[in-house]
């Protein structure tokens, strides 16, 4: 492809370098340190309860503990988030749903496992119906406990926020 | 158009607001609903099967993790089936704890019910307050058993703890604090014109129809049923306390909630009189005390915390059934044992979760009402799938 400029001519595909371009510029450190600010502060975990243990994470997104402080707000759509928060056991048929959630979730997204049940099954590790959340899902954080407590998750965002910011979580690729 | 060409399959959940862990699949015409199908099973997670491989008192924990905003009722009832197997009763004083634990438990499972509900029907407030005023009824649970939801407080023969020095003043404060906040919720929540019309005359169930279909808990007490299982089975210290059943007669979703308010005063009322009427003694069975080693018996005196006698660990149970029910937050909890006399788990056990016996008011309640209605209803039922799976 061949582009006239006022007296300059550029040659070669304008739109593929204009991609290129722009992924450096992205991912060049004032910028990707702004973009990870960004993202590391607008945490939308999808509305998405698979087992017990949303009993605690509804307890977290409550007064008493409040992690709406970092950016962090369940919301309805998975269109609209990029986060995804196993809530304890992954049962086979639930485990589908959270593959579906999951692939409608715009980039970059991440996942948070809740519980014991999330990391290798807890008390439930011997039952016939459960899956283990990182066989399916890329897990960036796993909380322990039997529920975790709130504190906890709190700590669990501020993790993901730590990594976010360290830069390796995020690679936009044009 | 025909009816049959305008009507269309919706399906909500489970990922949706207000699907909580399952799947409703509702046929709509326009905006009424024609048939509304509970898709259940998405939390299933076999716990009957996998009691029939763990220990006696390995399954404690396991039976409170179905139901978790309402431990207590599920870890009485798997006791007091194991209880009636083995022969033994818990002393005075371990019963009258077990008793102020379900109370505590059953007021913030109420709020947890209530908070979901008011989230559901889009007023915000009523989440943030109900989980807000949650929070330091779990915290004295948690002073007295040392976990916020999941206690695994009552084992066979008593309770793991004793009372902290100073308990009752700091009940009677947090007790006060949520009487004078009701006023609040009143005002704000209950009385509020919005709330009103989502919830007057909505899913009115008659009772009948209550009767009928074998609902539980406060769903059927709103439909004027006075069934209570601490009335008319009582166990623990019940048969001692002084308390009114409550119910009402409209039936509706605003009946369902007003019975949860009514049982979070008696609740108050009971642990009032629990704490008042508490008899001194011991909180462990005395046949299990002797088993504990001398020092460890000081220990126990000391500190009043219980420490388990060897035989715990390998808890053989003589052959023969059990059944036992509990009155809990949503409704009431049964549980049955098999044991064969030689293997260190029961042969089966079967648990019956309030939640599941509600499931069916699903299709009953929402069949001619608007699409809207349906979290509406759903939230006033406080129906908890992981218990109604298992």
């Amino acid at each position: 492809m061949v582009c006239m400029m006022e007296g300059t001519m550029l040659l070669g595909n304008l739109e593929k370098s204009a991609r290129k371009a722009a992924a450096w510029l992205v991912n060049k450190t004032p910028i990707r340190n702004i973009r990870d600010w960004g993202i590391a502060f607008s945490l939308w975990p999808v509305h998405f309860t698979t087992a017990c243990c949303g009993a605690e994470f509804a307890a977290s997104a409550a007064p008493r503990f409040d992690t709406e402080r970092f950016g962090f707000l369940p919301f309805i759509a998975s269109r609209q988030c990029n986060l995804l928060f196993i809530e304890g056991t992954l049962t086979k048929k639930m485990g589908e749903a959270a593959i579906w959630v999951y692939e409608q979730m715009p980039e970059p997204k991440f996942v948070i496992a809740m519980g014991a049940c999330g990391i290798d099954g807890g008390i439930f590790w011997n039952s016939y119906n459960i899956v283990r959340p990182m066989d399916i899902l890329p897990v960036s954080v796993f909380i322990p406990g039997c529920p975790p407590r709130p504190e906890a998750v709190a700590q669990a965002i501020i993790m993901l926020q730590r990594k976010i910011r360290k830069g390796e979580m995020v690679k936009y690729e044009f | 158009m025909t009816v049959e060409e305008r009507i269309l399959e919706l399906l909500i959940g489970p990922q949706h607001p207000a699907s909580g862990h399952m799947r409703l699949v509702a046929k709509i015409d326009g905006d009424i609903v024609v048939e509304l199908r509970p898709n259940i099973g998405y939390v299933h997670r076999s716990v009957e099967k996998l009691a029939e491989v763990k220990k006696y008192l390995h399954i404690i924990p396991l039976v409170e993790r179905p139901s978790l905003a309402d431990t207590t009722a599920n870890n009485l009832a798997y006791v007091m089936a194991l209880e009636k197997l083995l022969g033994i009763e818990a002393p005075p004083r371990a019963q009258y704890l077990r008793t102020l634990l379900a109370e505590i438990n059953r007021i913030h499972s109420h709020l947890y019910g209530l908070g979901i509900h008011g989230v559901m029907i889009g007023s915000s407030t009523a989440y943030m307050w109900c989980f807000g005023d949650r929070e330091p009824f779990i915290e004295i649970a948690q002073e007295l058993t040392g976990a916020r939801l999941t206690y695994s407080y009552i084992i066979p023969g008593g309770v793991r703890r004793d009372l902290p020095q100073g308990f009752e003043d700091r009940v009677e404060k947090v007790l006060r604090y949520l009487e004078n906040r009701m006023k609040d919720y009143f005002d704000i929540y209950f009385n509020n014109p919005v709330t009103r019309a989502r919830l007057e005359g909505v899913g009115v169930l008659t009772k009948e129809d209550a009767i009928k279909l074998g609902v539980t808990g406060p769903n059927l007490r709103a439909s004027g049923v006075p069934y209570d299982v601490r009335k008319i089975e009582p166990y623990a210290a019940y048969p001692e306390l002084d308390f009114e059943v409550v119910t009402r007669e409209e039936g509706d979703a605003l009946a369902r909630v007003f019975v949860r308010i009514g049982e979070i005063q008696e609740s108050m009322k009971i642990i009032r009189q629990v704490l008042k009427n508490i008899p001194e003694g011991p909180i462990f069975h005395e046949k299990y005390v002797k088993m504990v080693p001398p020092k460890l018996r000081e220990y126990m005196k000391e500190t009043g915390e219980v420490k388990f006698p060897g035989t715990f660990a390998n808890l053989r149970v003589p052959a023969g059934e059990a059944i036992s029910r509990v009155e809990g937050g949503r409704g009431e909890v049964v549980f049955y044992l098999i044991s064969d006399g030689k293997s260190l788990s029961p042969y089966r056990m079967r648990m019956v979760t309030p939640s599941f016996r509600n499931v069916i008011l699903f299709e009953h309640l929402t069949k001619g009402h608007r699409v809207a209605d349906i979290p509406a209803i759903y939230g006033s039922l406080d129906y908890f799938p992981p218990e109604a799976d298992r």
